[in-house]
């Protein structure tokens, strides 16, 4: 029959489901049995005791809660920023004509090729002279400043397929450059922006590298993980905890946004194809 | 209602000129169809006229304004896009509302002109749609009743109905010449597709690369073609071209083809001489299968193409030229069957090698 899905396919897809949640499911058992009961494995089942003891003790010795509140600021903001410059910065650069236009593109686009690390260096002595270290804003405009290349680059690339004649059409229908961005593109590109918030928000929540150098108490979750795993040598169920509550916010937004994936670009209604 | 001068129009991009030094005037309230193979610049000399396109040179008037930099909305023109552009976000109420809105305005106002020309239209059931809920036709209203509900001076086109299928399009031609007599507004319409621009102009013009062959009434244009493009161009099936040779005779030109009888034009115009090779034009229509004309040949029937009323005969001449000849006759020719085809000398045109058109001196 035709269009049938081959049998194969479901034990395949199943075993790299397997594949990915087998770590996952190793993470809460881990994080709900006691250290002594782990160091044998956390698949053993010679002995299986539940407890809360790990959850207790961690959210008792670690700023657990302020470490989340710190890591919703910084993730929250340093995702909003580009998903509002972002597209207004492609729509620049795609639709409107100015002059060294192709020079800013290409300054911009190059930050693509900058990691993080190359950035610590200066970056460190600037706030350390400006007095921003341990302020949280010290790794939100790095954060938002390093999206930006790929950013504009995904929601430019994005506009390359826009059709032309709606922007002409609200011309016609009387709108200026700022009302064709916000009343004719911004609706249409949503699911670009939804890309860039979803990406963005992953990489700020769980970005490690910038927290841990420029601040000290102000800790989001991923750097506190990172102190928790180093204080003592055994404390895989804590360290479960931890990982488990840092996961849980990206996992949840992916769930829930993920739609925006697969919704496509329906902007081509226009015509009859 | 506008009208409308292009005064030495200009448009390149970069180095190529799109449209070369084009002059047109329009008159208010008239239908004029842009026509010519595709290239030709028709687009462009609508997007320069809406405002969509800068003019590189030359001058464009509404109502005898100078108006190459001012904005569609100051121009007061309305488009109609070829893939229609509707807003894929909004309702069809919305799509047609937009203009009305940023244009500020009052609420009330709106509503009553969007249902106006929903009632128009006749898309009032549609009004709470989106575009992807329409078919192509009712996509087509919903993007004329954009245009319409800014009650423009100028509406233009741009090849709106060639996304249709055929049955719709005639529908929609019909409803169109209706609309323009309904509004009477000034109208300037794009089409590659001949039978639009005769049945629905006041005056075509006929382009090929950036510049205007002709300009004129369908008629004008069907009867007193101004070069062999324009009667090539105009008319379908297209005009048969024979090639012919001039031998002189008393007060003008004796014409004979290899295979046909001679044929007598006198006196003669400008650009006639002796000896020269030229090409006569007859259209389909008036090259009848039969023997009491002027004029004759035989053909050898190839093909017969039968369109119930009328049929139209596709043979080769003894000089191996190919020509379309018409019958009304119910007796269907067959391929292979030799016909007499003949043409009444009043409907030859005559052509020179460059295409150029070669007038008798007086019309007989
Ligand atoms: N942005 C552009 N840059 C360079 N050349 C262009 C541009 N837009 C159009 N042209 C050229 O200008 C010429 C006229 O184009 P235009 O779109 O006006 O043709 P048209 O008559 O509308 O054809 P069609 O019937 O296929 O729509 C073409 O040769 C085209 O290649
Ligand atoms: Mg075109």
């Amino acid at each position: 029959m035709i269009g049938r899905t081959p049998r194969w396919i479901v034990p395949i897809v199943g075993l790299i489901a397997m594949i990915w949640i087998v770590p996952i499911i190793g993470l809460l058992v881990t994080s709900i049995r006691p250290i002594s009961e782990i160091i044998l494995g956390w698949w053993s089942i010679q002995e299986f005791t539940l407890t809360l003891d790990a959850w207790i003790l961690v959210w008792d010795k670690y700023p657990l809660a302020y470490a989340f509140w710190i890591s919703c600021k910084i993730a929250i903001i340093s995702t909003i920023i580009p998903m509002l410059l972002a597209p207004a910065a492609a729509y620049a650069f795609h639709f409107l004509k100015f002059r060294f236009r192709r020079l800013i593109l290409i300054l911009i686009i190059n930050a693509f090729v900058l990691p993080n690390q190359v950035v610590i260096i200066p970056l460190f002595r600037l706030w350390r002279d400006l007095g921003m270290i341990d302020n949280i804003w010290s790794v939100i405009i790095p954060f938002a400043g390093l999206s930006f290349a790929w950013a504009v680059f995904l929601v430019k690339n994005y506009l390359e397929d826009f059709p032309y004649e709606l922007i002409e059409a609200a011309q016609v229908d009387a709108c200026g450059p700022l009302a064709r961005f916000f009343y004719i593109v911004l609706p249409n590109s949503l699911t670009p922006i939804a890309a860039v918030g979803i990406l963005q928000f992953m990489w700020t929540w769980n970005g490690l590298l910038l927290p841990v150098v420029f601040l000290r108490d102000e800790l989001p979750l991923p750097a506190l993980l990172a102190r928790i795993q180093g204080v003592y040598d055994r404390n895989w169920d804590q360290v479960a905890v931890a990982a488990i509550i840092t996961t849980i916010v990206p996992l949840m937004v992916f769930i829930i946004f993920q739609r925006f994936f697969t919704a496509g670009a329906q902007t081509k209604s226009g015509s009859k194809e | 209602m506008a009208t409308l001068q292009l005064d030495k129009l200009k448009k390149c991009y970069g180095e190529v000129e799109v449209i070369e030094n084009l002059e047109l005037s329009i008159e208010e309230g008239s239908f004029t169809v842009f026509v010519g193979p595709s290239g030709c610049g028709k687009s462009t000399l609508l997007r320069m006229i809406a405002g969509l396109e800068e003019i590189t040179a030359g001058e464009l008037r509404i109502d005898g304004a100078r108006v190459n930099d001012a904005t569609p909305v100051e121009r007061g023109v309305s488009m109609v896009f070829q893939n229609y552009a509707l807003y894929p976000h909004m309702s069809v109420e919305k799509n047609i509302a937009f203009g009305l809105k940023m244009l500020g305005l009052p609420k009330d106002d709106i509503k009553r002109r969007v249902r106006a020309a929903a009632e128009t239209l006749q898309i009032e059931p549609l009004l709470k749609r989106r575009p992807s809920q329409l078919s192509g036709g009712q996509r087509q209203r919903v993007a004329i009743g954009r245009a319409i509900v800014r009650e423009p001076k100028l509406f233009l086109f741009d090849e709106p109905l060639s996304n249709l299928d055929a049955e719709l399009r005639v529908t929609m031609r019909v409803e169109l010449a209706k609309l323009h007599r309904q509004i009477g507004a000034t109208m300037i319409y794009v089409t590659h597709d001949q039978t639009e621009a005769l049945t629905l102009a006041d005056k075509i013009v006929v382009l090929r690369d950036g510049k205007i062959e002709q300009a004129g009434t369908p008629m004008e244009l069907y009867l007193d073609p101004a070069n062999a493009f324009v009667a090539g161009f105009i008319g379908s099936p297209q005009m048969n071209f024979i090639p012919v040779t001039a031998t002189g005779i008393d007060g003008g030109i004796r014409l004979k083809g290899s295979e046909m009888g001679n044929l007598d034009v006198v006196p003669v115009g400008q650009g006639w001489s002796k000896d020269m090779t030229l090409n006569l034009g007859v259209r389909p229509e008036h090259l009848q299968v039969g023997s009491d004309f002027p004029v004759k040949f035989d053909i050898a029937v190839d093909v017969v193409e039968n369109l119930g009323g009328t049929r139209y005969v596709y043979g080769g001449t003894a000089g191996g030229h190919q020509v379309i000849a018409e019958t009304r006759a119910d007796a269907i020719p067959r391929p292979g069957d030799h016909l007499t085809v003949g043409f009444d000398p009043e409907r030859a045109r005559f052509f020179d090698q460059q295409g150029v058109r070669l007038r008798n001196a007086l019309p007989s």
